[in-house]
């Protein structure tokens, strides 16, 4: 980065001066998150034991005769990823706003929008990406055959982007909420219902109706990296003009 | 004209005028409604009397939508132009709306037990319309969750500008998937699917129902109004 900076002082160009203002800008808050969520390492780790806890509970509730669930237990799974992500919306931005960090990031030259989308590259990176290691091993003990295997990895590929940008929204919407943080909670899990139905749709369909389902699901998060940074940017920015 | 609803003085100006006309109306046409309904109106050939529910379900259903919709265009001009009087409406529409879902969602479940022989089935329309129930509850449950009343009532907003969304799924989800619940019988204004003697009474409960709920939510705002104006 120094020598960009040598580079800029060098050419005395106004813009080129900007666009490098700007990259170090966006690398230091990378740095910075990235260093914050590797020495919490051990949130993650509670996350994914949360996921596998869930799975063996549901073993222990249902008898261990694996052969009369197999329909129903890509939907467990799903089930169990949503929740997983729907607990750990605390950890977005509630930390930056209570030691006053998002203050900074709001009065520095880039806008609130762009702090929201490396915040969720960010967040889904560490969040999201663990599962990618757990699922196959999880369906190793419950005996998912590898073709559904792949479907799953590919629909939860697309579907945990939008999972990352519900938990976002949630938890830019329950800033300064004092008196009920379960709700939080329940707006994800309200607004992820589409995400579920085709994302346990693409498994279990026939093989001729996958792509249209898939097409959907790729439409949804779209939809979502379009409106997601306009509306958390501004409940946040509801959060910091009445604190 | 466009200004008085979005000024709360002049707004609530008209309602205080409004409010005894509408409530003759929806008397006047309730009792009108449930006579013709209980003397007048035929049984159907296969419901039998069964089919006297649907004079109440499907206005409350109306009303249901309705209501969410009109929540939806406040919030979003409430948010996009500062006007603190979408929020108010906001606050009088949603218990309303959560009752009528509720109205809804129950006659529909009495009218299923004897003619599809469970009380709820897991289908496109009745989920759909159960989320829309939640939604409600939801909206209430965020705007009270917070000490600061106007953080509340901004987020609840959003959140309900979010939950439109649904709004169409509810609409066309009879059309889009198949279903157990049969479509829209009055959709089609040239040729209706519903027999003359029972469209009448239908929009009779229609336009009883609308002024019940209008004038709840004229009384709810006029209170909201004048109650703001003493804490200022």
């Amino acid at each position: 980065m120094s020598i960009f900076v040598k580079l800029a002082s060098f050419f005395k160009i106004n813009l080129f001066n900007k666009i490098v203002n700007f990259l170090i800008i966006i690398g230091a808050i990378i740095k910075r998150e990235f260093i914050i969520t590797y020495r919490n390492f051990f949130n993650i780790l509670t996350i994914v034991i949360f996921f596998i806890l869930g799975i063996f509970i549901f073993v222990f509730a249902t008898g261990p005769d694996i052969k009369e669930y197999k329909e129903i237990i890509i939907g467990i799974i799903w089930t169990l990823l949503l929740f997983s992500s729907a607990i750990s919306i605390d950890k977005f931005y509630q930390d930056d706003f209570n030691d006053g960090s998002i203050i900074v990031f709001y009065i520095s030259s880039i806008s609130l929008e762009f702090y929201v989308i490396i915040k969720i590259i960010i967040s889904w990176f560490f969040w999201q990406l663990p599962f990618f290691i757990v699922i196959p091993i999880i369906s190793l003990f419950l005996d998912i055959n590898i073709i559904k295997l792949k479907l799953l990895l590919l629909s939860f590929l697309i579907g945990s982007p939008i999972l990352t940008m519900l938990s976002s929204i949630s938890s830019s919407m329950n800033l300064l909420n004092d008196k009920n943080t379960v709700i939080g909670n329940l707006i994800v899990i309200i607004l992820s219902i589409p995400v579920i139905i085709f994302g346990v749709g693409i498994i279990n369909a026939s093989p001729e109706i996958i792509n249209p389902q898939l097409n959907i699901l790729l439409g949804i998060l779209l939809l979502f990296i379009a409106i997601t940074p306009w509306i958390s940017a501004s409940c946040i920015k509801i959060g910091l003009r009445n604190s | 004209m466009f200004k008085t609803f979005f000024n709360p003085g002049s707004f609530e100006k008209l309602a205080s005028k409004l409010n005894l006309p509408i409530l003759i109306l929806s008397c006047v046409s309730m009792i009108t409604g449930l006579i013709i309904i209980f003397y007048f109106s035929p049984d159907d050939y296969q419901q039998g009397s069964t089919v006297k529910i649907m004079y109440i379900h499907v206005p409350a259903a109306y009303i249901s939508l309705m209501t969410f919709a009109i929540m939806a265009i406040y919030s979003i001009i409430s948010l996009a132009f500062k006007m603190p009087f979408g929020f108010i409406i906001n606050k009088a529409l949603a218990p309303i709306g959560a009752v009528f879902t509720l109205i809804c969602i129950v006659s529909g479940s009495l009218w299923g037990k004897p003619m599809w022989g469970t009380w709820w089935v897991w289908d496109a329309r009745l989920t759909s319309v159960f989320i829309l129930f939640i939604t409600y509850i939801l909206v209430i449950l965020i705007r009270q969750s917070f000490t600061n009343i106007e953080i509340g009532e901004k987020i609840s907003a959003v959140f309900v500008i979010l939950g439109s969304i649904n709004l169409p799924i509810i609409k066309f989800s009879v059309d889009w998937w198949n279903t157990l619940h049969q479509p829209a019988s009055i959709s089609k204004l040239s040729s209706p699917s519903i027999d003359i003697t029972m469209l009448i009474p239908l929009l009779i409960m229609t336009v009883a129902f609308m002024s019940i709920t209008l004038n709840i939510a004229l009384i709810s705002i006029r209170y909201e109004i004048i109650n703001r104006k003493r804490q200022i």
